[in-house]
């Protein structure tokens, strides 16, 4: 399953795409990252020490379960906060 | 990288308190900085869509009207730097760090303001590192702020009346709630109001948002259950349903909502006296009647200083603001006490209700039992067990944390201080304090720390 985007009533910026994991996820700007790829039925951001996938908690930054790593900068970003830009590569594998 | 800012005051958050205490200082000629990890203000109670977005109608309902009001104040402020997408990494006096999307800025300030407010409650129970299970504000962040629903079938469960609030506001946008479960009997909930009934009289607004929910929900068709509790959430890659004392309910999210606590990491770092907060549990900061904390030149205000809600919180930041209008010598004892009445008095109502908040939403005798293979440290995955094996042998939190890992990750122990403190006290030590806080209060990489080539 995937979230869904809430369409009645919302305007969103300019579609855009970005790239988790080698896959290309379509977007919008004003998006955060988290917001991309829970609309796209991406839901695990890491894989834990028991191999198990793992969901983001808190969705305002304090968690820090929603961890990615932004591959042009080597950043480690949390994807509840940090806005999708177009092109921009993350990875879910550290 | 490595910038600097130099300010007469420096506010941490953007939510009600930070805009009143803004608000007060204005008019000044004071250079004032406002600091928040969102990229725009308004705090949890109004987390605003990303500026690219137009949202028609947004948070019409009452409650939020004079939230709103008071927003707008804050945003047509032309003395203010506004240091959004910033997170507060460390605090001394006269000092905070922050950490941007570029890097780290240091902003030396005459005085400090903490206003970070809280953050729910993280309760452990097995199947609860699902993907699809959340903290119930953030699914109601995703709401207001994303526009997005994060299920078709969402399942909200926990102790706090916040979630009648949360469920409505998923069926308004569209979504399908699975059903709210109240884990204490709704007796339990009616006696807790009937021991304070003049708090409850006097936020009749409050009391009507929550009736207006159970209208909402009612015609949805929405089951509201009381009584009934998590045991289990189930699932393999992700959450598909839940085990409740009342049988299994399917759902494809879930909303976990026993409480909030307060942001206490900063007050902390800063050495300021604590004290513990409501029932849900972690630390609230004390301070006098000015909002000053017990370290000089840094006051407190929000939901910092004890979970009582956005009006609260706006009172409590006009005061504090009024409180270093009065220690920067801006106005006299005098002047400060005079404009001090209102806002004070607005306090202490709003705090009489969060009191009756905190009785009605008590989630103590109402945990769900985390399993011997519970994680309950999910940022080093330290299990139940692992944690329970030590505490015969461990007298404080540090100790379990140098003895497991528990709190050593990259949280800082604010999802799993409040669970560990209940299982210390459960096994008979009641520590009188959590984890000693440590810089920095987010993880920062060593590069930003080093000073400009």
């Amino acid at each position: 399953m995937s979230a869904d985007r809430i369409t009645q009533d919302v305007e969103r910026g300019e579609p855009i795409t970005i790239v988790i994991d080698g896959q290309q996820v379509a977007c919008f700007a004003g998006e955060t990252i988290a917001t991309a790829m829970l609309a796209a039925g991406l839901d695990a951001f890491r894989t834990d020490q028991r191999g198990k996938p793992r969901g983001l908690l808190c969705n305002m930054g304090s968690c820090y379960e929603c961890l990615v790593t932004d591959i042009a900068t080597g950043r480690r970003i949390r994807a509840c906060l940090a806005p999708a830009a177009d092109g921009m590569e993350v990875s879910t594998r550290g | 990288m490595a910038d600097r800012i130099e300010c007469d005051v420096a506010i941490i958050g953007g939510g009600p308190a930070g805009q009143a205490a803004a608000l007060a200082l204005s008019g000044h000629g004071l250079s004032i900085v406002v600091i928040d990890e969102q990229p725009r203000p308004g705090g949890q109670i109004l987390r605003q869509p990303p500026a690219r977005f137009a949202v028609r109608g947004w948070l019409e309902e009452r409650s939020y009207r004079p939230l709103k009001q008071l927003l707008g104040r804050f945003q047509a402020l032309d003395d203010i730097h506004w240091l959004g997408s910033h997170s507060v990494i460390g605090l001394q006096r006269g000092s905070v760090m922050a950490m941007g999307p570029e890097g780290v800025t240091t902003v030396t300030a005459r005085h400090i303001l903490i206003a970070a407010g809280c953050h729910d409650l993280a309760v452990p129970l097995p199947g609860w590192t699902l993907p699809g299970v959340y903290a119930a504000g953030g699914i109601q962040a995703f709401i207001k702020g994303q526009q997005l629903l994060v299920g078709n079938r969402i399942l909200v469960a926990g102790t706090h009346p916040l979630q009648l609030i949360i469920a409505a506001q998923i069926v308004a946008a569209g979504g399908s709630v699975a059903a709210v479960l109240f884990a204490q009997p709704r007796s339990a909930m009616v006696a807790a109001l009937a021991r304070h009934p003049l708090a409850a009289l006097r936020r009749v607004p409050d009391l009507l948002a929550t009736a207006a929910a159970l209208r909402a929900l009612a015609r949805a068709g929405t089951p509201i259950h009381f009584g009934t509790s998590l045991e289990a959430l189930i699932g393999t890659d992700r959450v598909s349903a839940a085990q409740t004392s009342a049988g299994t309910i399917n759902c494809d999210a879930v909303g976990l909502c026993y409480g909030f606590v307060p942001q206490s990491a900063l007050p902390r770092m800063a050495g300021a006296q604590m004290r513990p907060s409501g029932p849900a549990g972690g630390w609230a900061c004390g301070h006098d009647d000015f909002m000053r904390t017990s370290v000089p030149g840094v006051s407190a205000a929000g939901e910092t200083t004890g979970v009582a809600g956005a009006a609260a919180a706006a009172a409590g930041g006009a005061l504090a603001g009024i409180g270093i209008a009065l220690d920067l010598g801006l106005i006299s004892l005098e002047a400060a006490e005079h404009a001090a009445r209102t806002p004070r008095r607005d306090l202490a109502q709003h705090r009489a209700f969060a009191a009756l908040l905190d009785a009605v939403a008590d989630p103590r005798a109402y945990f769900p039992a985390p399993s011997a293979d519970t994680i309950i440290c999910r940022c080093e995955d330290v299990e139940q067990a692992t944690i329970a094996a030590e505490l015969p042998v461990c007298q404080s939190a540090n100790a379990v944390k140098l003895a497991t890992r528990c709190g050593m990750g990259a949280c800082q122990g604010r999802n799993c201080e409040p669970s560990l403190l209940r299982m210390m006290a459960k096994a008979g030590n009641v520590p009188e304090t959590g984890f000693t806080p440590r810089f920095p209060a987010r993880p920062v990489s060593i590069a930003d720390l080093l000073p400009p080539q």
